[in-house]
């Protein structure tokens, strides 16, 4: 094809008038040549244009010779197809939207699961060769903890080694209050900007002078997201002053929407590295604080020969610093995730979604199976007057385009809705003491377009193609005759489209009842302690602590106050004990006097703490199960044990970790014997989050340094939550979190019942899905087969008998899908429970639930039962006088 | 198609319709007339398969066409052989001849 063509095509396509107007104009020009050539010749003006014409033939039919031999028929053929099929769809209005909505409903919620993933999976860094980029760490560190360099570490690596081109360190992830409100910022140094070479789309990055190591200047520059949060995108923003934790600080720069720093998200703002003594004031006069290092690689540099030559020199550092482990390179991919991550995550979630799809085209395809019988006869005609069976794939093909079309637009229309809808109710429903979250309906780019239109030219050319495709394999004749392909077994296909559906019905149904029972168990569930009127309190700053006790102490609210490091809501660190007859591992916790009393933790032997025992007395107070390990004969009260702490213990994964920085720098445990002087009732504690009670108390005060507090409260605990919130942050700016346990214990709750109604919803379309798919098929199969009814009815046959034998169409494709579902389910349990992380749900979601999976299975049943209720009584209703008269 | 007017062998009405367009460039008519001019009228081109052949030739990009106003004052399609069309003709007529030349023995001596 060339250029001229092209442009023919283009002008055929778009302006079809003008090129036939072209061709109409050559023909007609030679016929008045040729009648100008024969009234010269003596003939008449009538005459001669009549010989002219009749000398040349048909002009339609030379016309559409030289269309053909120029390829614009191409668009002919295609605009016809085009009216053809909207003819059919007009001709079968109600399969058509049956088939457009179905599969809409499906890809609209595939097309939800991949909007959000998208925004996940699919994002770009921003920041330019980020392969380069390497963090240093330190493998293995003795507490398991994350490494632990320090600044002059970090500047003595600068300026010693020549591996990066840049290298910058940092301190991620700092809650600070930004004029009232919990903010997240990084401290970097200066270098930051330059490793990432992303640069400020307002104002400037921090310079080499804000990060002075002698104190820098209170600067800021806010990310895109923050500046949207707590500016709303104010162009005027630069030179503003913010008060971070108490201190004014200059806003010098705002970052490009969609940078995120080396992070999964942007922090609100990044702040200079050498600030960070305003922020953590303990930090003040020590240098260890744990600060990350990243840098990007000299070009050319291998990984290998750069990690050689950090530890070759580290190794020359151990002298000066108490380090003695190797270096390791690690590459910071940025917030990109790694495909098998990716898959690992999206797969079950697309594989529930997806099934919904599956049900929607299999009642598309057994709609279209029934419908198919019909088009044979018309496809019959059309290939017995002479059209290519090519043609007639070509013209299939283009109504499953357009019916994709429709579909993907109807999906799209579906996945805003579903989105916005979800965001609406989990934005209500959130509770609101978990912090600042905020959620956003991720937006849809030209990779949702292009997944939708996808998938729905493939959904629909899978189920509707391929049964159109069938019946060009025909022979007209006999299609003609009325004899109907007899090879085919329409009814198989038709028994297997069932047993998948049911089969996906079965396994999510399954899901939402297992979800449904566990979250009613949740909601039922004793952690063990008060929830309702007690509240967790954050103390970060100690030089603050003496006023703020003071303040709670006063405060006519509070009712109780305790102290308990590590806070309640986060998990004990562990210990090793011995009473003599080995180590046996167990957790402990520091709690202060009354810290029982306001939990509502009965002490069943013994007594608790004095306010008199503070951290340097050996006494403590054991669970019962503790107790009973040790003693199993004798109370323990009065009894000595030895405690040290656990070297070797890791940290264990959690679903949720409520304050992951809690507990973080705590010292070690000093090796002990203590007096055991009281035993307290066992705490089941919150399952979902990391928080489970200790095995062994020891003494500590509410004004021991880190040490976090509870409170007992009097009245609504969200409204003094609120208050003391105000109340305290007057005090300290820089204010950690209060948190009402009651939201704690709901959390579980809440998440279980997020699980359940997307599973009911998913389930219930499911089965609506397949029920209206049965209904259709056996009205169908009963229409079809009313003239052998009106048979047996006349033979006899009761009408219970012709009930049975609909019933009898679908009893066993109905059977193997419930089969194929529940087992599918129930050895996934089992797979699950296998696993580590699967052992630690199964005590929430009971996976093997056997009432969760009858329930579902009778739904399913009763739901087929009446689906198939209808057409079947329809059938026993058939009068055979009527139908036989038909013949 | 006219009696006594010979069938034209397949292809030839290409070589007729390359070769007339070698010196001007024609309208359609212009061209059936011209091979029914040159031919005495032995060669009579069939009306309804000359514009198919025209758009095949300009599909090939043997010849390429102009809107021109023609004689009688009206908007007429000009054909004129493009560079590739003379190379064509070139082949085809040394083929032609070939053919001729053989059919010729053939029925000279066999």
């Amino acid at each position: 094809m060339n250029l001229r063509d092209l442009t023919l095509r283009a002008r055929a396509l778009f302006t079809p008038g003008s090129v036939e107007r072209d061709l109409h104009d050559e023909l007609s020009f030679h016929i008045e040549c040729e009648t100008m050539k024969l009234i010269d010749q003596g003939l008449s003006p009538e005459d001669a244009r009549a010989r002219a014409r009749g000398k040349f033939g048909s002009t339609t039919v030379a016309a559409d010779e030289c269309r053909d031999e120029r390829g614009t028929a191409f668009i002919d053929n295609t605009i016809g197809d085009l009216r053809y099929a909207l003819r059919t769809f007009r001709r079968a209005p109600l399969a058509t939207l049956t088939i457009v909505v179905t599969v809409a409903i499906g890809l609209g919620l595939v097309a939800v699961l991949f909007t959000a993933l998208n925004v996940l999976l699919f994002r770009t860094d921003s920041v330019p060769d980020i392969t380069e980029i390497y963090a240093v760490e330190q493998p293995q560190q003795a507490n398991g903890g994350p490494s632990q360099f320090t600044r002059q570490y970090f500047e003595a690596l600068r300026s010693d080694t020549n591996v990066f081109t840049e290298v910058y360190a940092a301190v991620n992830e700092l809650d600070l209050r930004v004029d009232g409100r919990m903010m997240a910022v990084n401290l970097v140094s200066a270098s930051f900007f330059r490793v990432v070479r992303v640069n400020p789309i307002m104002g400037r990055a921090l310079s080499a002078a804000d990060d002075d190591r002698a104190g820098g200047n209170p600067v800021l520059v806010l990310s895109a997201k923050g500046w949207q949060r707590q500016f709303k995108r104010d162009p005027n923003v630069i030179g503003r002053t913010v008060l971070v934790a108490g201190a004014p600080y200059e806003i010098v720069g705002v970052m490009p929407e969609g940078f995120r720093g080396l992070g999964v998200s942007a922090p609100d703002f990044w702040a200079p590295l050498a600030r960070l003594v305003d922020f953590v004031p303990e930090v003040r006069g020590r240098d260890r604080v744990g600060i990350e290092i990243v840098g990007r690689l000299k070009p050319g540099l291998s990984m290998e020969s750069a990690r050689a030559q950090l530890a070759a020199w580290d190794s020359n550092q151990s002298a000066t610093t108490d380090r003695t482990m190797s270096i390791a390179l690690v590459p910071r991919r940025g917030t990109v995730p790694q495909p098998l991550e990716a898959i690992a995550v999206s797969a079950p979630l697309f594989v529930a979604f997806g099934l919904i799809l599956l049900i929607g085209c299999a009642n598309v395809a057994n709609l279209l199976l029934a419908r198919g019988v019909a088009r044979q006869r018309e496809i019959g005609i059309r290939l017995s007057i002479g059209a290519s069976r090519r043609r007639i794939v070509r013209q299939l093909l283009t109504e499953s385009v357009l019916l994709a079309l429709a579909a993907a637009g109807g999906g799209y229309l579906v996945s805003r809705l579903a989105l916005e809808g979800a965001v609406y109710w989990a934005t209500q429903t959130m509770p609101v003491d978990l912090g600042d979250v905020s959620f956003s309906v991720p937006a849809a780019d030209w990779r949702v377009a292009l997944f939708l239109v996808l998938a729905a030219i493939a959904a629909t050319a899978f189920f509707a193609l391929l049964p159109a495709l069938h019946a060009t394999r025909i022979e007209p004749a006999r299609s003609l005759r009325g004899a109907l392909f007899k090879d085919a077994r329409p009814g198989r296909a038709r028994n297997i489209l069932i047993g998948v559906q049911v089969f996906a019905s079965a396994l999510l149904l399954t899901c939402s009842a297992i979800f449904l029972r566990s979250a009613i168990a949740s909601s039922q569930f004793n952690p063990g302690f008060r929830t309702a009127d007690t509240l967790s309190i954050d103390m970060i700053n100690d030089n603050k602590r003496h006023a703020m006790l003071q303040a709670l102490g006063s405060d006519p609210t509070v009712m109780a106050l305790a102290g308990a490091r590590p806070p309640l809501l986060a998990r004990p660190p562990r210990a090793l004990g011995d009473v003599g007859l080995g180590k046996i591992a167990l957790s402990y916790k520091h709690v202060s006097a009354g810290y029982f009393d306001v939990l509502g933790i009965p002490i069943v032997r013994g007594r608790a703490f004095t306010t008199a025992e503070g951290d340097e007395h050996p006494v403590a107070v054991v669970s019962e199960s503790v107790a009973r390990t040790f003693w199993p004969s004798g109370d323990g009260v009065g009894k000595t044990l030895r405690i040290e702490p656990d070297l070797a213990a890791g940290r264990g994964g959690a679903f949720l970790t409520i304050n992951p920085k809690a507990g973080a720098g705590d010292a070690p445990l000093t090796p002990r014997t203590v007096t055991v002087i009281g035993v307290a009732k066992d705490v089941a504690g919150f399952r979902i989050t990391d928080v489970k009670e200790a095995g062994v108390f020891l003494p500590t005060t509410v004004e021991a340094p880190q040490t976090f507090l509870v409170a007992r409260i009097r009245g609504n605990a969200d409204l003094a939550r609120q208050t003391l919130l105000e109340r305290l942050t007057r005090i300290d700016p820089n204010m950690g979190k209060i948190i009402t346990l009651r939201t704690v214990a709901r959390l579980e709750t809440f998440m279980l019942t997020m699980a359940f109604w997307l599973s009911v919803i998913l389930g219930g379309l499911a089965l609506l899905l397949t029920v209206s798919g049965l209904f259709s098929v056996l009205s169908y199969l009963v229409e079809q087969r009313t003239r052998e009814i009106g048979v047996r009815i006349a033979l006899g046959a009761s009408s219970r008998k012709v009930t049975q034998l609909i019933l009898a169409q679908t009893t066993r494709p109905v059977l193997f899908g419930l089969l194929a579902g529940a087992g599918l389910a129930a050895s996934l349990a089992t797979l699950l429970l296998a696993t580590e992380a699967g052992a630690m749900i199964s005590e929430i979601v009971h996976v093997t639930d056997p009432v969760a999976y009858l329930s579902s299975l009778l739904v399913i049943v009763v739901a087929c039962l009446l689906a198939a209720w209808i057409p079947s009584s329809r059938a026993a209703r058939v009068d055979p006088m009527t139908t036989l008269r038909q013949e | 198609m006219a009696p006594g007017t010979p069938d034209l062998l397949p292809g030839t009405l290409d070589l007729l319709i390359l070769r007339t367009l070698q010196k001007d460039s024609l309208h359609g008519w212009a061209i059936s007339e011209r091979i029914q001019h040159v031919s005495e009228d032995v060669l009579q081109v069939n009306q309804g398969s000359l514009y198919p052949a025209l758009h095949r030739l300009e599909h090939q990009n043997w010849i390429e066409a102009e809107w021109k106003v023609s004689e009688l004052g009206r908007r007429a399609k000009y054909y004129r052989l493009t560079t590739a069309g003379r190379k064509q003709l070139t082949i085809e007529a040394r083929e032609w001849d070939r053919m001729q030349h053989a059919v010729g023995r053939v029925m000279k001596l066999a």
